[in-house]
């Protein structure tokens, strides 16, 4: 009976994820969920590692960084996740490494070198490579959000961001034409700011689309099912898979209660902040009276069905062995963590001299 | 029983709210119920984290919200359920406000300590310190005149709560949080004051608009139904 079960879920084109659903028979379905948190903690601390390499010692690893984050997409699209992430949390993520680069850029105090020219207008409109980013970046968002003001934003802001640097202003290879319009402004900044800015926004990509990767390619019940294989008792590890299956429940309770509450004029006529963080403190008590009648009806349930009394239980079925696949990427990783990391070699310096 | 035993006795239970002590728990083991409601609340208020940062989009970052409405949530809880309602506030924050944004294991699992130890406090306060002294340890005199026919302190209620939960622990929050995140190097120093800023004033609004709501509307419901724990566990 348990192998028809398993044979029914490994028949399934595609199985439930934490925040998608997954296509089976996939490498990255394969692996582990243990080897899948170690491939996040270890990306995650040469992540960090890498962009906070001081600039005495070199500066940050940039071309690790761009390395690391062409390894998640490749990974992602292995997973074949990529047209959810692209639907969802591609453009939803981007704002964060964005921030990211403008917060380092500007509040990154003291750090060292010659200090260059940046222009917060250069004095005349670059036609070249900054227009092509304005009008693919608002192009694309457009085409997603069918809102003009919401891809205006972002397709400004990255117009600035390129367009900002002197050397891309002036260079032919990057600026092929110049409409002069009005004065100059201008400011300056270390000659390292743009290289750890951009090393913070790369880190932060990295860190964000592995958590994605880990979140759109795992299911709860594998975490459960791993806790018990790592020697947990049954009744933690249930524990622990009943937080994880909660998530989804409580997140559709929430969008009904806040349905409900539109369906009710909710939010209508008051327009101002504070009516509305007023609105949401409202969906609270629904909100937790709905968890508590939940937990009291399942709490019964498990009781009718012996929890308290059973001693020897079922275990979970989707349970996996430790493959040769799981061993090549602990290892892959745990190379790369004691070359970076430990050894404390940097793969910029394999081709920046 | 000696004199003396007797004297403490009836201090304590000179308040309604003197069954909720500091104790392990009221002797009995976690019943199914309470198991799966401990499991069900730290999801809701996983849930909840990863709300209060991604529903301002671009203006939350690194996990740091400007309206982090998860706070009352978890204190609450907590005085509710003690040592689980701590549990749900940490774990909320590494999943719901670290790993579901974006940030790694390693870095929500060091920052979520700010979300850790306001909860902790407030527990051992209010039912250790607050409890004996005519304090509500269920914040129930935040909105009530009366609670079971003792009237209760109210401004001095109100005056306690802003200033350990929303200006002593909030701060000391909001250090910890900021700071970490700055140690690992996903803030950086000039912008150190202004994300201080954000997370103390963000979680203090949060927290002064939404608790006596919270309280009001249900605190009298959950312990209709028996499932304020007595002491830490149970």
């Amino acid at each position: 009976m348990a192998r028809d079960d398993v044979e029914a879920r490994t028949s399934k084109k595609y199985v439930r994820t934490f925040i998608f659903s997954m296509k089976t028979g996939t490498p990255i379905e394969k692996l582990h969920v243990i080897t899948k948190i170690f491939m996040i903690a270890a990306m995650s601390v040469l992540a960090l590692y890498m962009f906070d390499i001081p600039v005495l010692k070199g500066g940050p690893d940039i071309i690790g960084l761009i390395f690391l984050l062409t390894i998640v997409f490749v990974l992602l699209i292995i997973s074949g996740t990529t047209k959810y992430l692209a639907n969802s949390y591609l453009l939803l993520a981007l704002p964060v490494p964005i921030s990211e680069f403008i917060w380092w850029l500007f509040f990154n105090e003291g750090l060292p070198g010659a200090r260059e020219v940046f222009y917060l207008w250069p004095g005349f409109f670059p036609i070249g490579i900054s227009t092509a980013v304005l009008v693919c970046v608002f192009g694309v968002v457009y085409y997603r959000t069918r809102s003009i003001i919401i891809a205006i934003i972002p397709a400004v802001l990255l117009w600035w961001l390129t367009a900002m640097a002197g050397t891309f202003d002036f260079s032919p290879l990057t600026t092929w034409f110049r409409l002069p319009i009005g004065a100059t402004y201008s400011f300056t900044l270390s000659s390292w700011s743009v290289t750890v800015a951009l090393s913070k926004a790369l880190g932060f990509a990295v860190m964000i689309y592995t958590s994605f990767l880990f979140l759109l390619t795992t299911r709860d019940a594998e975490i459960a099912g791993a806790m018990r294989q790592l020697g947990l008792s049954f009744k933690k590890a249930f524990f622990i898979a009943l937080i994880f299956r909660s998530l989804n429940t409580l997140l559709i309770d929430y969008e009904n209660i806040r349905i409900a509450q539109t369906a009710r004029a909710a939010g209508v006529n008051r327009k101002n902040v504070f009516s509305k963080i007023i609105d949401l403190a409202y969906v609270s008590i629904p909100l937790v009276a709905t968890m508590i009648r939940r937990s009291t009806e399942m709490g019964v349930a498990l009781y009718a069905r012996g929890f308290e009394a059973s001693k020897k239980v079922t275990s979970f079925k989707e349970t996996k062995r430790i493959t040769y696949m799981d061993v090549t990427v602990i290892a892959i990783l745990s190379v790369f963590l004691i070359y970076e990391v430990v050894l404390g070699h940097n793969i910029n310096n394999l081709f920046v001299r | 029983m000696s004199g003396e035993e007797k004297t403490v006795s009836n201090k304590q239970n000179k308040y309604p709210w003197s069954n909720y002590t500091l104790k392990l728990g009221r002797g009995e083991p976690v019943s199914t119920t309470q198991y799966v409601l401990y499991a069900v609340q730290i999801a809701a208020v996983i849930i909840l984290s990863y709300l209060s940062v991604v529903l301002l989009g671009p203006l939350s970052y690194s996990g740091i919200s400007l309206f982090y409405f998860v706070y009352p949530f978890f204190l609450v809880f907590t005085l509710w359920w003690g040592i689980w309602g701590i549990l749900g506030a940490y774990i909320g924050c590494v999943i719901g406000a670290g790993l579901l944004v974006g940030l790694t294991p390693i870095v929500s699992g060091a920052y979520a300590i700010s979300d850790f130890i306001p909860p902790l406090v407030v527990f051992i306060v209010y039912r250790g310190l607050l409890a004996n002294r005519g304090i509500d340890p269920l914040w129930r005199d935040l909105t009530d005149k009366e609670v079971a026919g003792v009237k209760t302190k109210r401004v001095t209620a109100w005056i306690l709560f802003i200033v350990i939960n929303g200006i002593i622990l909030n701060a000391i929050s909001a250090e910890l949080g900021v700071g970490i995140e700055n140690y690992y190097g996903l803030i950086p120093s000039g912008a150190y004051w202004g994300w201080w800023a954000g997370w103390f004033f963000g979680d203090l609004i949060a927290m002064i608009i939404i608790t006596p709501v919270l309280v009001k509307g249900l605190t009298k419901l959950v312990e209709r139904q028996g499932l304020i724990n007595g002491g830490w566990v149970t």
